[in-house]
């Protein structure tokens, strides 16, 4: 793996870790969200 | 800059992935399926619907990357990470599916380790976590981690992120009403004092600040999902990540098989063994066969040891707050730092999202709000055919004799009475009966029966579980991706002598603590 990327990091795809947070968090309720109405 | 590569790639992955689901969905797998488990195999469900949905994603995205237009901007750089995530995606499900499995049925030809009742591969924790980091490391390592793969491997953290979110949901405030105060204090003492010791000597050992971070939550805490929750904190590296993971469960292995001797030779009781292995093994299948290795007889020790366990995850927040402190401070030498501020920039936001579906959990909208891993006890809703027949019940009275633990022999009285458990109590001791093996085969498979009809899995946890399991399996072949050779041997032995020499002086130190003050109630 390259050290180095232009955009992101070597970790991580985005530019902050907090934007990776949002992300992440806004997935996971997604997925709550999802299974709660999907499953009884 | 254009991100996509001009390969063939992905729209292959896709291909595979297709006749995966083909060849599991047409039967003919079949004969495969039945060496790898027959019924008791899990996985055919996935088999017959993940791969058909991911393989028409692959197919579609990699035609159009291969053969269609290319043009700088957001959209590509983004899209350009569906060829490493496929590509991740792919190798998880060989994992889950093939390897992990096929482990499973060489160690199960092999039989149980002793008196543990476990086989090798659960002790071991030989499971698609650790099998999905090696084959991570053996790809970047002996293939390369290919050009068209490299942005999308970067999405492996954000997987992992979302798996720990999800992990609230399948613990429940409800199991802390069974603890006493000084249980709760004897486990925030060890935990903090862990996660201290370790980063006291890793300062002093010279081992990098982040090395240390990631190493003290795993060994603080318990394991994999700490490690991952706490390592963006402190900038941890891949390398370190899988390093700290590998330390905790060869430390579990040899506690494992040493608890037990130990907890045998100086009489300890089923609660102070329990709180003792509770608090000085990490891995949850490792605190496990170490309770049942000690009393294989009953469940006693194994529930005492669980809700040590499960309280431990519940300080994680704490420590990682304590984390973005620490590593902030380490970092800025001679700058003086404003904890408040460090707090707001630094705290993860992802550690709250687990803490908000911890909180949902409890309020029982997933499961019934005393459950553990989604699990609980209902006898009101036990099914006609699976209540307890005449011939089963005479079988349970001639072999009644046979039991010599008064509290044993009354909640099998009830349960003759009754036809199924009459509570969660004569649950627990149902399943040490099992154990215990004192009745013969047959009646062993009735109580077995017995407990099953009155254990319920919430569906909505048992998706939470499966949704875990992939963005865990996912984000972990993807962090293995991430390591190379020379960065383990940048990382050198230290962090494994400083788990050792914690992970020993939490143990000894709560041995005493656990000699000396707990007794029979928790």
């Amino acid at each position: 793996m390259p050290e180095d990327f232009e955009r992101g990091s070597s970790l991580s795809l985005f530019k902050s870790d907090r934007l990776e947070d949002i992300l992440a968090l806004a997935f996971a309720l997604i997925i709550a969200t999802a299974v709660y109405f999907t499953y009884e | 800059m254009v991100y996509s590569k001009k390969s063939p790639a992905l729209f292959v992955i896709g291909l595979i992935m297709l006749a995966i689901w083909y060849l599991g969905d047409s039967g003919m797998m079949n004969g495969y399926i039945e060496h790898l488990g027959g019924k008791k195999y899990k996985y055919l469900g996935e088999i017959t619907s993940l791969p058909l949905y991911f393989g028409l994603i692959s197919a579609a995205f990699g035609l159009l990357q291969w053969l269609g237009p290319q043009k700088e901007g957001d959209w590509d750089y983004f899209t350009s990470a569906i060829a490493g995530a496929m590509f991740i995606l792919i190798i998880a499900m060989l994992v889950r599916w093939f390897v992990a499995p096929e482990i499973a049925v060489w160690s199960k030809a092999m039989g149980k380790v002793g008196d543990t009742g476990k086989y090798i591969h659960k002790l071991l924790g030989l499971n698609y976590i650790v099998i999905g980091i090696v084959a991570g490391i053996i790809i970047v390592n002996v293939f390369k981690v290919p050009h068209w793969a490299e942005n999308g491997v970067r999405l492996s953290r954000l997987g992992l992120k979302t798996g720990v979110i999800l992990l609230g949901t399948l613990y429940s405030a409800a199991e802390l009403k069974n603890l006493g105060g000084l249980s709760i204090i004897m486990i925030g003492f060890f935990v903090l004092g862990s996660v201290g010791m370790v980063l006291w000597l890793g300062a002093r050992r010279n081992i990098p600040n982040s090395m240390g971070g990631v190493l003290s939550a795993g060994m603080g805490v318990c394991g994999v999902s700490a490690t991952v929750a706490s390592a963006p904190v402190v900038q941890a590296k891949s390398v370190e990540i899988a390093y700290t993971i590998g330390t905790i469960l060869l430390w579990g292995v040899g506690c494992m098989f040493l608890f037990p001797i130990i907890g045998q030779l100086l009489g300890m009781s089923y609660v102070q063994f329990g709180a003792w292995a509770g608090t000085g093994i990490l891995n949850s299948a490792q605190v496990a066969g170490a309770a049942l290795a000690f009393q294989p007889d009953g469940i006693e020790t194994l529930k005492v040891a669980e809700i040590f366990n499960i309280t431990r995850v519940l300080i994680l927040p704490i420590i990682v707050l304590w984390l973005a402190v620490w590593y902030v401070k380490r970092e800025q030498t001679g700058e003086a730092v404003n904890v408040g501020r460090v707090i707001i920039d630094k705290f993860p936001l992802f550690v709250l999202g687990f803490i908000l579906l911890f909180a949902l959990s409890t309020t029982g909208i997933f499961s019934p709000p005393v459950h553990y891993k989604g699990k609980y006890f209902d006898n009101t809703k036990v099914k006609p055919k699976n209540m307890m027949t005449d011939e089963q019940i005479a079988t349970l009275t001639a072999n009644a004799d046979k039991v010599q633990r008064a509290d044993q022999k009354a909640a099998l009285a009830r349960l003759i009475e009754g036809r199924k458990i009459a509570s969660i109590e004569d649950d627990a001791t149902v399943r040490g009966l099992v154990n215990s093996r004192v009745m013969g085969k047959e009646s062993g498979a009735i109580l077995k029966k017995a407990h099953k009809a009155v254990r319920w899995t919430a569906p909505k946890i048992k998706a939470f579980r499966k949704w875990i399991t992939w963005l865990f399996a996912f984000g972990l072949v993807g962090l293995g991706m991430q390591i190379t050779i020379s960065s383990m041997k940048q990382a050198g032995g230290q962090p494994a002598i400083i788990g050792g020499i914690v992970g020993f002086t939490k143990a000894a130190l709560s041995l005493v603590v656990v000699m000396m003050f707990i007794k029979e109630t928790i």
